[in-house]
């Protein structure tokens, strides 16, 4: 009798913790952060109690085919990351949890970078919050120092505008054994979206007309479209993308091929790495164009979304806010990549470092303005992204530079073929 | 007596070793592609259900010139490579079928490119072609004072520069197959040959080539399958630029289905390179009985 009544109260006590216990499911995408996630989970575990999460992290290559059939599915895991680029997809379509009333009562707005919310919004093309942001990219202008100082001329900074740039990226390109060929160029492009839309939005300028989602470049995106092919068929301060061929684009500037380039904060690692303290180099804002805005830059956040099918959705809340925000440090953060919320941000792990540029703070000022950018549905299609590379307006604008199309003929294959990719999305 | 020993036997048990290979081959072969038929008259992101669309990817896939431009790719790049590996795959293997001292040493260099990763040999030759910076162009320009071109950036060469390193990487591989087919050659044919007073070549021309007809053809039928399945070069060397020069039928259905998750369209695209195969290959078994000769 008393093995009876032990059996049945422990199996009584099993059932009411079980009951007790709510399971969360994380899915992420770098494996490289496995074990410091892991961390961050064990941290939030521990400080509520009645949560577990299980985490999942596979390849990028593999997480976004797999994920989505989870949620054709409808067994989306209750937490996972989300790209810009997919936000306004995933959103229309109905996966993800609208966090408005978390957003309002129950986040400390003085602890995020707001900006960064209504940014997703924009992504979104919604009214609502989909997502908490948690890591921002932006794109900044890294200028090689040492050739500056041999060339006497003072390094940009915020002030600068095309005219001060241009100046420079004539000064900047040389042919130093008077053999015929460049031997130094003063700045680098082709087609890729950061090196364009960088521009672009800083000459208050747009590509996609989000009125009609069509792409129709207003007056001041096809005034920069066309200062930036000039820089080399015109101006010949820059390469012909196909002279490049066979180096890495990442490889350019940290090889010293070019004295400037535009791409985005995260290859502040690639110039650690290739360059090593081999030069000085450093980085600024990207310069104004003449309709420029100073109060916005070209960036956009990575997230930590909700399913709309889980069934804990408070618990979700929770784990995603804790998982963009306080739980993480600041060795999970690519150098380049700049922390959503505050308090990383600014600490003093984020830009006292010994290593260069010494300007890392430019990037807070950056994050602290409005975002904008280019993403639609279909964005890899039409901008040429990835393996994709060689195609979309990536491929246009090459033609340009390489010399085998015009502008002109250039914008029109862009009016066609882009509308026709945006055409079948947005009916 | 014997008779006994297999009483146990009964017609049905090979299926029983046949089972778990057949069970794989439905499975992992045959069901994806008659699900990928299905697929291919679908509008399908992979995230919600599939729409039935009829043939519209199929007229898409016609009107669209990229796909057009993409399938004159394929063409051009198999053309190439099929030419290319069986020129130089059957040069390595008559070089390699001699019963010289360390021969087999070579046979091995041969093949090493074939089981070298393809994202190394493309990393590897990416660095050799680059216009400015690559050792080949530095050299072209020092010993030849000539000005190369950009291999790798020019539009009109560079698919036929992506194809030639495919044949540099693949030769190997044929080379086997070709040795294997010339040792099967037997020798008194050139004895007899050599008495006649035929020289090397009459030897290559008259009894080399006609008695290695069904290893070509094999090798032939290969390199047609292989060319237009060739990715992962494609991928790692141009991504299909520049301007799309690079961009084959594989590679396109490689962006389509897993970058853009257009799988019906990605499926369109399967089936008309499959169709497209199928058609060359029964072309290639029709021509056989008028060019294949057998010993035996």
């Amino acid at each position: 009798m008393k093995q009876l009544m032990l059996v049945t109260s422990l199996f009584l006590v099993l059932c009411s913790m079980m009951a007790a216990q709510t399971v969360l499911e994380y899915w992420m995408w770098d494996p490289d952060l496995k074990d410091r996630t892991l961390s961050v989970i064990e941290k939030f575990e521990a400080e509520n109690p009645g949560i577990t999460v299980n985490l999942t992290v596979m390849e990028a290559s593999d997480y976004w085919t797999k994920i989505r059939l989870m949620a054709m599915t409808k067994k989306l895991p209750d937490v996972f990351n989300l790209s810009s680029g997919y936000i306004e997809e995933w959103a229309s379509k109905g996966f993800l949890l609208p966090l408005d009333k978390y957003v309002e009562k129950s986040l400390d707005q003085d602890s995020f970078y707001m900006n960064l919310f209504e940014a997703e919004k924009e992504l979104a093309n919604a009214e609502s919050y989909y997502a908490v942001p948690f890591a921002l990219v932006t794109t900044v202008l890294f200028f090689n120092k040492d050739m500056f100082d041999d060339a006497g001329l003072t390094y940009p900074n915020s002030d600068w505008r095309w005219d001060d740039f241009l100046e420079a990226a004539k000064q900047l390109t040389l042919d130093k054994d008077a053999d015929g060929k460049i031997d130094q160029w003063g700045f680098w492009l082709y087609g890729r979206y950061a090196h364009i839309e960088s521009w672009v939005f800083r000459n208050d300028g747009y590509l996609i007309d989000r009125s009609v989602m069509r792409f129709a470049p207003d007056k001041n995106g096809l005034n920069t479209l066309e200062f930036l092919t000039d820089l080399v068929t015109e101006y010949k301060v820059a390469p012909q993308p196909k002279e490049m061929a066979g180096v890495r684009q990442q490889d350019v500037f940290p090889r010293q091929l070019a004295a400037m380039w535009v791409d985005g904060s995260w290859n502040i690692d690639n110039n650690r790495i290739i360059a090593g303290d081999s030069f000085n180099w450093g980085i600024a804002e990207v310069p104004m164009g003449p309709a420029g805005m100073v109060d916005s830059a070209y960036g956009w956040p990575d997230f930590v979304a909700i399913s709309n099918t889980t069934k804990e959705p408070e618990a979700a809340w929770k784990f995603a806010k804790f998982a963009a925000g306080e739980g993480l440090t600041m060795d999970m953060y690519m150098p380049g990549k700049i922390p959503s919320f505050k308090a990383l941000a600014e600490s003093e792990e984020f830009y006292s470092s010994d290593a260069q540029p010494d300007e890392m703070a430019l990037l807070l000022d950056i994050a602290a303005k409005e975002m904008k950018s280019s993403f639609t549905m279909s964005w890899s299609e039409w901008r040429g992204y990835g393996a994709a590379e060689g195609a979309g307006l990536n491929s246009i604008l090459d033609s340009i530079m390489n010399g085998d199309m015009t502008f002109e003929d250039g914008l029109k294959k862009m009016d066609t073929s882009i509308n026709k990719i945006l055409g079948k999305i947005y009916k | 007596m014997k008779r006994a020993q297999f009483s146990w036997y009964r017609p049905w048990h090979p299926w029983i070793f046949l089972i778990p290979t057949l069970i794989g081959l439905f499975v992992f072969r045959l069901g994806p592609m008659i699900a990928s038929f299905f697929i291919s008259f679908t509008e399908w992101d992979i995230l919600t259900d599939p729409e039935w669309i009829g043939l519209t990817n199929y007229i898409d896939l016609f009107e669209d010139p990229d796909f057009l431009q993409i399938l004159g790719n394929t063409f051009e790049f198999s053309l190439v490579y099929v030419v290319g590996v069986m020129f130089f795959g059957l040069l390595l293997a008559v070089l390699v079928n001699s019963k010289l001292k360390g021969i087999t040493f070579f046979r091995s260099a041969y093949f090493v490119p074939v089981v070298t990763s393809s994202v190394a040999v493309g990393l590897v030759w990416n660095w050799l072609l680059s216009p400015n910076y690559g050792l080949i162009n530095a050299v072209l320009e020092a010993v030849f004072k000539v000005t190369p071109p950009s291999w790798l950036g020019d539009r009109n060469i560079v698919l036929i520069v992506v194809a030639m390193v495919q044949v540099w990487k693949m030769a190997g591989y044929y080379m086997i197959l070709f040795l294997a087919g010339l040792q099967e050659i037997p020798n008194m044919y050139y004895e007899a040959a050599k008495i006649d007073g035929a020289s090397k070549f009459q030897s290559f021309k008259k009894i080399t080539l006609p008695l290695l007809t069904p290893t070509t053809f094999f090798v032939f039928t290969i390199a047609i399958i292989n060319s237009f399945k060739s990715f992962e070069i494609i991928y790692t060397m141009t991504q299909g630029g520049p301007s799309n020069a690079t961009n084959t039928l594989v590679y396109s259905i490689y962006l389509n289905g897993f970058l853009f998750y257009k799988t019906g369209y990605a499926s369109a695209m399967a089936y008309v390179l499959l169709v497209i195969v199928a058609i060359i290959t029964y072309i290639n078994f029709i021509l056989k009985k008028r060019w294949v000769k057998y010993q035996y």
